[in-house]
């Protein structure tokens, strides 16, 4: 190790563990600015953002992203509500289908959920740590600060309508959105506060802490796995600080104040529940990203977590036989044959492995497996071209 | 003088630029796109090359209304290991033809890439009924696709592939749907259904 890299880490040390001592004084003292049931009443320009981000949310409810499922939508909301506690009735939570990690919350109490997020959350602990943390930027009333200095700074009035866009968060595409999202990004005392706010709703609602830094410990890892590596940060990323020191700052606090983590692993029921019973949807969207190293990282933590075995091992034979590098054949077929074995394997298990045998040459065992398909799915819609191959 | 000559030169050259939309339309009969040949109906008009995103140099993108609401595309000859598209970024990550890919594997292929083209968050694809289809003597497939877009209509098409001498042909149409999508399905369909490869390619 050079002398200037040991110079780096010893100052980069100190500078966590000064930010993280730092905030857990600050903890002692901080609170919600408004009380729940706030609706603005004397400022002006507070007044305007509520009724453009109101006209934001009809446009949101419409949403053909917007997911209508029952299980999702209650499992979100009895966390978003337990972490509120008394600002509970203040929020519409709106769970989107986006396959990428992020959440975010508006001025007037919409908040939105990606579905990414629920796919990469290690447990409901997680969930609660990230809603912990949006619910803290709105009692805490960042937005409207956010919008006071962007006013303050800007002096073309179009910019307030941009601003307006971004803080809705629902007006623009996400490439538009994450340029906005940028340059209007929280800035770090606001993003401490939600975070130490967000930590202390979180003990209250007697989730685990702990989660508050293992859930940027898994963004870090999925990271780490990614082949094709982001050159522009994720939305998430854009406007909140670097996974890296987040996780580490808050490891610091949460540990100083809550003591070590429970080394006792528990399988998360709730969620375990709602993941094996949208677990084709929310993997087949990441799939659709052709973000392999990715997708792999999940499915390691999905079968150390828990989620149906055969569910896991049919996506794992999707990954392989997409991705399609030296090995990957054999690999898939290896996965799908685990998948079959389990007693939850999706038909298309049959399916995908008899195309495979069909590549090897094993066209009786690739019949076999089209006719197991077609036996488990008899309305596929696929049924012309499977009964093709039966039939050549 | 001779800079003020530049100057209404160039702001002359700005405002044709700005008359001209560079459509054109597309003869009725038999159109060529690279080596693939079809037959249109009257109506469609081929868009300018910088229209669309990522397009290969030898695509063509044909539309009745607008591409907005409905287009018309043709990817000819994608040779093993090259996507649909054309993007700079490696951080894209867009999925690419394998020369030995099934029908199911086409099918996956092209919803990985509508979701790069739309941009992923932004849709989310599906595909369906998945079928063995004829283009002049090439065994090929055709498949249904429907996507929900952040901020937009419903869309719907289809999709009309085949391989021959290892390299893809890749068909597509999409539109708003309902209207615009039933407006132009029945003749986009028998477009697409009437591909081939012209003589010269096939003995290559």
């Amino acid at each position: 190790m050079t002398v200037r890299r040991l110079t780096f880490l010893i100052t980069t040390t100190f500078i966590v563990c000064g930010v993280a001592l730092a905030a857990v004084e600050e903890a002692e003292e901080l609170t919600h600015k408004i009380p729940p049931g706030y609706v603005p009443e004397e400022a002006r320009d507070e007044q305007g953002l509520w009724l453009e981000l109101e006209e934001a949310e009809r446009s949101l409810n419409k949403s053909a992203l917007l997911i209508r499922n029952t299980d999702i939508n209650a499992y979100i909301n009895a966390i978003v509500c337990r972490v509120a506690g008394a600002y509970c009735n203040d929020f519409r939570v709106y769970v989107i289908r986006n396959p990428h990690f992020n959440a975010s919350m508006t001025a007037t109490g919409m908040m939105q959920i990606w579905t990414g997020l629920i796919v990469r959350a290690g447990s409901t602990d997680e969930i609660a740590a990230v809603v912990g943390h949006e619910i803290a930027h709105y009692t805490r009333l960042h937005s409207l600060q956010r919008l006071r200095d962007i006013k303050k700074k800007m002096a073309a009035g179009a910019f307030f309508d941009v601003a307006l866009i971004a803080l809705s968060g629902v007006s623009a595409p996400v490439g538009q959105m994450t340029a906005m999202m940028s340059a209007l990004a929280f800035n770090r005392e606001q993003e401490s506060e939600a975070d130490v706010l967000g930590v202390m709703m979180v003990v209250d609602a007697s989730y685990n802490p702990h989660a508050s830094y293992t859930v940027w410990e898994n963004i870090i890892a999925e990271e780490e796995a990614a082949v094709a590596k982001r050159e522009e940060p994720g939305m998430f990323a854009k406007t909140h600080p670097a996974a890296e020191e987040r996780a580490r700052y808050l490891k610091a606090l949460v540990t100083a104040r809550y003591g070590p983590p429970d080394q006792d692993a528990v399988h998360d029921q709730k969620l375990l529940s709602v993941l094996n019973s949208n677990y084709a949807m929310l993997m087949e969207d990441q799939l659709d990203t052709n973000r392999f190293g990715r997708t792999l990282d999940l499915l390691e933590r999905h079968g150390e977590m828990g989620v149906n075995p055969s569910l896991v091992r049919f996506f794992y034979g999707e990954m392989f036989r997409q991705r399609g590098e030296d090995g990957d054949r054999e690999l898939a077929k290896s996965a799908y044959r685990h998948s079959i074995e389990g007693a939850d394997a999706p038909p298309e298990a049959y399916k995908n492995l008899g195309y495979l045998l069909l590549k090897d040459g094993d066209i009786d065992a690739a019949k076999d497996n089209f006719r197991m398909y077609l036996e488990l799915h008899p309305d596929a819609s696929d049924r012309a071209m499977i009964e093709f191959y039966l039939e050549e | 003088m001779k800079s003020i000559k530049n100057l209404l030169l160039v702001s002359t050259a700005i405002c044709f630029a700005g008359c001209v939309t560079g459509y054109t339309l597309v003869a009725t009969g038999v159109n060529s796109i690279d080596t693939l040949q079809v037959s249109a109906g009257p109506g469609w008009n081929l868009a300018p090359n910088y229209a669309g995103t990522g397009r290969r140099k030898n695509s063509q993108t044909w539309t009745q209304d607008g591409m907005l609401l409905d287009r018309l595309v043709f990817v000819p000859a994608v040779a093993d290991g090259e996507a649909l598209l054309v993007v700079a970024d490696e951080s894209a990550a867009l999925p690419v033809f394998r020369k030995d890919m099934l029908p199911n594997e086409i099918e996956e292929l092209a919803e990985s890439t509508f979701v790069k083209i739309y941009g992923e968050g932004n849709a989310i694809f599906s595909t369906s009924n998945l079928r063995p289809q004829t283009f002049g003597d090439h065994r090929g497939i055709m498949f249904d696709v429907e996507a929900q877009v952040t901020e937009s209509p419903d869309y719907r098409g289809m999709v009309g592939a085949f391989v021959v001498d290892e390299k893809l042909y890749f068909m597509y149409y999409l539109a708003a749907h309902p209207h615009y999508y039933v407006k132009h399905r029945d003749e986009a369909e028998a477009i697409i259904k009437s591909a081939t490869l012209a003589v010269v390619a096939e003995q290559a």
